[in-house]
């Protein structure tokens, strides 16, 4: 029994991280019908910057404590991802929906973005890999024979906040009305006096502001930091938003935790070197028996 | 003059689709585009709206004056937001996976905080009953006249000074559009300028004070309603003899 616990437990951990970097790549597409292939390193872009936005707290310039640290990183960390993505946006995306570009040029250039985040992190800070300081202090709880620590805690329920945020946003707010009537028809848009362009930016707020979050989080969580860490782990977190149903805020986060148990699960069984492989099939039987994905709708009413 | 185009010019690509009109709409007035499938009216319209890119069709001569001021320099969602004109578009366009209700507050997003909405939003419920009924309803489930109410609805929720309205009676039943054509008469006696475009030119030149048919990107003729009902080669080409 206590196993079972403590790997639902680790598939909780795992999920939330999946479902925070899922939920971008959703909203993203929800509203720009863009599959934002660069979010894995945005997700990237966000550990490196608690990295640096926290050194400089511990620091001997400002020195303050590390729960104070942590407690001024987080926020700082998600508008300064939030600025990263939003940058992108305007640079390279924005342009390219003036011109009226196809799709196709739209995800090559998102593929391209991620590409140059990574080797612009090589180029600037080698190869080496960072250690990320220790934040909070680690405790662990032992219950039976489950092992608990405040910082699996955390993740999960950030995560679930998370989740509850943007349904809130979703559901309740004028923004987040158009951010699924975009997803509808963005044409009618301008014509209800909401500037198009204002929505897709908080979209891109939203999305990266999250995985910078679940960047710190992560870094926190396994502290070593390498340019290339957002690959894989974006790679899963868009398959588990496609497998939930791209578009579909629940779905993001159904994938995500989907996916955490079914890696977590396989593990408990096979070794781990057989992880990827079979969660990478189950996923894939599963888009095979629905393409749209768990909550996808067959056409274009997402969100 | 609340509204003037004059000598528009309007192309899609290399397709001239209007070919230097000029009509103009006075305050408190209803006044009607009529013409044929194809003629320019939704064309007009939407040069008027001033759609994003790419799919704006292109002004290449003339001039379009709110209140004697070029807007064609303004960017679209500030035609609704600054100037107060609301278009209820071709085909509705309502937010169909949005209720009723979302649809309605959603035309409010650029509107003043202090703005009485909750006045307005019964206004539009005592305009259109059914709407009240099906409030909370997802509006891809409301039929197609109900639909067409959401949509004028939700442009007059926008604030909006001047209405402009494109084919509203498009696919509704005699009945309903009847019924439709009382309210924007009620509308109009309640002090909202009415830009309508229709095909079915009998009902709208008996709805409104003036009216310009519209060919091929071309006026062919203008007046009043009473002129155009009895001018013979409107009746023969619009009214069916
Ligand atoms: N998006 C478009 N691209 C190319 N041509 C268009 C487009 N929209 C309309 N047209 C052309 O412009 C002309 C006027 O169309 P439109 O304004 O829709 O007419 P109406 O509303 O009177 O039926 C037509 O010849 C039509 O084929
Ligand atoms: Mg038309």
């Amino acid at each position: 029994m206590d196993f079972i616990i403590q790997n639902v437990l680790n598939a909780l951990q795992w999920g939330s991280f999946y479902a925070l970097i899922a939920l971008g790549y959703t909203l993203v597409y929800g509203v720009l019908r863009l599959i934002n292939f660069a979010h894995g390193d945005i997700f990237m872009v966000g550990a490196y910057i608690a990295f640096f936005v926290s050194g400089f707290l511990l620091g001997p310039v400002i020195g303050l404590s590390p729960a104070m640290a942590f407690a001024v990183t987080v926020p700082l960390t998600m508008a300064l991802t939030s600025l990263v993505g939003v940058t992108l946006e305007r640079i390279a995306y924005r342009p390219l929906r003036r011109k009226g570009a196809h799709r196709l040029y739209v995800v090559i250039t998102a593929l391209m973005c991620g590409l140059i985040l990574e080797y612009s992190n090589l180029a600037v800070l080698g190869a080496s890999r960072l250690k990320f300081p220790e934040l909070i202090e680690k405790q662990i709880w032992h219950l039976g024979g489950v092992t608990l620590t405040n910082l699996k805690v955390l993740v999960i329920a950030t995560a679930i906040v998370v989740f509850l945020f943007l349904q809130w946003v979703v559901t309740r707010t004028r923004v987040g009305m158009a951010m699924r009537a975009i997803s509808y028809d963005k044409f009618a848009i301008p014509l209800m006096g909401i500037p198009s362009d204002n929505i897709i930016v908080f979209t891109f707020i939203l999305g990266s502001g999250f995985a910078g979050l679940a960047g710190l989080l992560f870094a926190m969580s396994y502290p070593v930091l390498e340019p290339f860490m957002g690959m894989l782990i974006g790679w899963k977190a868009f398959i588990a938003a496609v497998v939930g149903g791209i578009g579909d805020i629940k779905g993001a986060f159904v994938g995500g935790f989907l996916l955490g148990f079914i890696e977590v699960g396989v593990v408990t069984v096979f070794p781990s070197t057989y992880r990827d492989l079979f969660a990478f099939t189950i996923l894939l039987l599963i888009l095979w028996m629905k393409p749209t994905g768990l909550f996808g709708m067959p056409q274009s009413t997402k969100i | 003059m609340l509204l003037q185009v004059e000598n528009l010019e309007v192309k899609y690509g290399n397709i001239q689709a209007l070919h230097g009109i000029s009509f103009h709409v006075n305050e408190g007035e209803i006044v009607t585009l009529i013409g044929a499938n194809g003629a320019g009216k939704t064309t007009s319209l939407y040069s008027i709206t001033r759609l994003p890119p790419p799919e704006a069709p292109r002004v290449i001569g003339g001039d379009i004056k709110f209140r004697g001021e070029s807007i064609l320099k303004t960017r679209p969602s500030d035609v609704v937001r600054k100037l107060h004109l609301a278009l209820s578009p071709e085909g509705r366009r309502i937010f169909g996976n949005l209720s009723v209700m979302e649809n309605l507050k959603l035309a409010t997003y650029s509107r003043a905080k202090n703005a009485d909405l909750d006045h307005e939003y019964e206004r539009i419920f005592e305009l259109f009953p059914r709407l009240k009924e099906r409030r909370n309803q997802r509006s891809e489930s409301l039929s197609g006249g109900e639909q067409q109410m959401l949509a004028v609805g939700r442009a007059l929720m926008t604030g909006c000074k001047l209405l402009l309205l494109d084919e509203p009676s498009m696919g509704l039943a005699p009945v309903l559009k009847y019924e439709l054509f009382r309210k924007l008469k009620q509308l109009n006696e309640e002090g909202m300028t009415i830009l309508l475009v229709e095909q079915n030119a009998n009902l709208a030149l008996h709805l409104a004070h003036r009216g310009y048919v519209l060919d091929t990107g071309n006026i062919a003729a203008a007046g009043t309603s009473e002129e155009l009902l009895g001018n013979p080669e409107v009746k023969k080409a619009y009214l069916g003899g």
